[in-house]
């Protein structure tokens, strides 16, 4: 095991990764930059380093800077959480040649699923289903046998596109040769070139993840699927397992595929494998993250392994010393993010000092969190306040488990979406796992904030104002010192006993 | 002691009478019993007519935020003066286009003496590399234009007036 680990990360990644090493018994060197001085993750480390200022691109980015500062704390592996450098190659690599270990995959792993095009090969290769589509762009002449192999309905993209620019879904074969010249002079138009091709398109899709596990020595397990359709702005906002959807069929064809891909580029360390889910369980491969995910509580919680101590564990040279069939998953675990945000207002953040913040807890209740009473939520990261995760017997158990936690949780000085979230875990199509990626654009209801108790509000804004008032009022009391006042009672407990 | 209240355009009165550890609130003639406590910080109980509430209370400048069963309601208190004029204010129709945040503006959408239609996007801010349009919540006219692309503005910050008036 190693003696000590850098952790090139902020916020609660950061700090649950400090914990695993705390338990690993291995000392942890912190970075900071100029806006995480006082983050909870630097004061948990044992030996902390200043890497600049707060824009990530001059700190946390800095390849050169994270190296030299294991070097300096002689730290001999480098944890990267997630995002950041993380799934970067260049930096895998640099480690590697620094003989820094670098806890995770391969530089080599991370450069093939890096790169969407090698990924595609490599899956086509270890028969993993991806979206059917065309070989690339296609002639007019081609185009519309091509959609009738694929199926209807299809998705006409631009080659050369992105932004939704040239884009046209077809459902029907007589619509379809309008919509390939609309696409085609769409594209020409924003792209100055008017190559497109044709995919499936997937109605109401659902994504479901599967976590993987490998060793050094060839070893590679999966530890079941996560159901991740709940999005805002294309991030996860919702996370559980097992999804509440598949079959048991499905799962175990599912974890196949993503040990067959993983073990195709040697997977070390945890990983997960991306899949987009049609509502008939045809699933295909989107991506492969070669890093620790934001959701992987929800797996350790129903699997009872920590992943992050397995990553640390496998890098560190250590065999996986259980097989495929020893994993099983009890029960059932849902992850919610609570964002500094305004849901109303498409979500936008809205960083600010956090005035006041209680956590809910509780059996089966785990709130990974780096935020505290005072703490400055900062424009220059990602507003998350802490993802908060319950554990159940069941499903609906769950769903309950977490309404009643998110009760408890209060938070004073930003705004969180908290209300939000409470609103959907109350809502019947979510209950009944009726979700895709769409949900929530399908339910602009729950984004308004149901001021329902208004009289016990008023009530207590009054009592503030009054409480306020008073403080000002009475300055005598506050410069009142207790030093002075703590030398006169002992003047008198003296004379006293004199 | 009466404080006034304003929240989501709708004006609350209330009327707060104290007697040792029992307060009595008064709200639209409707009275009843309030015992307050502090237990934390920010956090108080309250126990009208035997319910109980945990509620987080903040109070930053003329806004009170108080926090309850997940939802945040946040009063504006104000004084009889402001009341006449949010209430001259809400009969005419004028809506103040605040910034949500600390944040940059990117794009005024709308000038002055534009037309806006109700929930038309009227102006562009960014922050956190995200940009955001913020709507009018009516139909009418801008009236005031306050800022500029590339002004950093404060949370609270009035960038925009609209008014319904001809």
């Amino acid at each position: 095991m190693f003696e000590k680990i850098l952790v090139a990360n902020r916020g609660e990644i950061a700090v649950r990764i400090i914990r695993a090493c705390k338990e690993l018994r291995v000392s942890t060197v912190a970075v900071y930059s100029d806006a995480d001085r006082s983050s909870l993750h630097v004061s948990m480390a044992d030996e902390a380093f200043h890497i600049g200022p707060p824009a990530p691109g001059e700190s946390y980015l800095v390849m050169e800077k994270i190296i030299d500062a294991a070097k300096r704390s002689r730290a001999e592996a480098i944890h990267p959480g997630y995002g950041f450098l993380s799934e970067n190659a260049a930096f895998a690599g640099m480690c590697e040649s620094e003989g820094i270990v670098f806890i995770g995959p391969t530089a080599q792993s991370i450069r093939l699923m890096g790169d969407k095009i090698t990924a595609r090969k490599i899956a086509l290769k270890a028969k993993v289903p991806l979206v059917p589509g065309t070989d690339g762009a296609v002639t007019d002449v081609e185009a519309g046998g091509a959609a009738k192999k694929i199926g209807y309905p299809v998705m006409i993209k631009a080659s050369a596109g992105g932004g939704g620019k040239g884009m046209r879904l077809v459902r029907k074969a007589k619509e379809f040769s309008a919509a390939l010249g609309m696409a085609r002079s769409e594209a020409h138009g924003a792209f100055g070139d008017d190559s497109v091709y044709i995919e499936k398109y997937i109605e109401r899709p659902r994504h479901i993840e599967i976590q993987v596990i490998g060793d050094s020595h060839g070893k590679v397990l999966h530890l079941f699927e996560r159901e991740c359709s709940i999005q805002r702005r294309h991030q996860k906002v919702i996370e559980e397992a097992p999804s509440g959807f598949i079959s048991a069929k499905t799962r175990k064809q599912m974890g196949e595929m993503a040990l067959r891909l993983a073990k195709a580029v040697k997977y070390r360390g945890a990983g997960t494998v991306e899949f987009i889910m049609d509502q008939k369980e045809n699933f295909y491969f989107l991506e492969m993250n070669t890093r620790v995910q934001v959701e992987h509580p929800v797996t350790e919680m129903v699997t009872g392994l920590d992943i992050v101590k397995w990553m640390i564990r496998t890098a560190a040279g250590q065999k996986l010393p259980f097989k495929q069939s020893d994993i099983k998953m009890n029960g059932h675990s849902i992850e919610c993010r609570i964002y500094a945000e305004v849901p109303e207002q498409n979500f936008m953040p809205a960083p600010g000092r956090v005035e006041y913040i209680r956590a809910p807890s509780g059996p089966g209740i785990r709130n990974d969190s780096s935020v505290y009473s005072g703490f400055e939520v900062t424009p220059h990261y990602d507003p998350m306040i802490s993802k908060l995760i319950v554990w159940a017997g069941d499903r609906t158990e769950a769903i309950d488990k977490m309404r009643a936690a998110l009760d408890e949780y209060i938070v004073l000085g930003v705004k969180t979406n908290i209300g939000f979230l409470t609103r959907l875990f109350k809502e019947a199509e979510f209950g009944r796992a009726e979700i895709d990626t769409g949900y929530i654009e399908r339910h602009p209801e729950l984004l308004k904030a149901q001021l329902a108790d208004l009289e016990p509000a008023l009530a207590a804004a009054a009592l503030g104002m009054r409480n306020a008032t008073r403080e000002v009022e009475e300055p005598a009391a506050q410069t009142r010192s207790n030093w002075k006042s703590f030398a006169r009672r002992l003047a008198v407990s003296r004379s006293q006993a004199l | 002691m009466i404080y006034t209240f304003k929240l989501q355009n709708e004006i609350f009165k209330v009327h707060l009478e104290e007697e040792g550890q029992l307060s009595e609130i008064e709200i639209d003639d409707k009275k009843f019993p309030v015992e307050f406590k502090r237990v934390d910080d920010n956090l108080y109980s309250l126990i009208i007519e035997d319910r109980s509430f945990a509620v987080g209370i903040l109070k930053r400048g003329k806004t009170i935020e108080v926090y309850l069963n997940g939802e945040l309601y946040e009063f504006e208190a104000t004084s009889s003066r402001d009341i006449k004029t949010a209430a001259a204010g809400a009969a005419e129709g004028i809506q103040e286009i605040k910034s949500p945040m600390p944040s940059s503006v990117v794009k005024v959408l709308k000038g002055l003496g534009e037309a806006v239609k109700e929930g038309e996007s009227v102006i562009v801010v960014e922050a956190m590399k995200m940009e955001s349009e913020l709507k009018s919540p009516i139909a009418g006219k801008v009236k005031e234009v306050n800022v500029e692309p590339g002004n950093a503005v404060e949370s609270g910050t009035v960038l925009l007036v609209i008014s319904s008036e001809e």
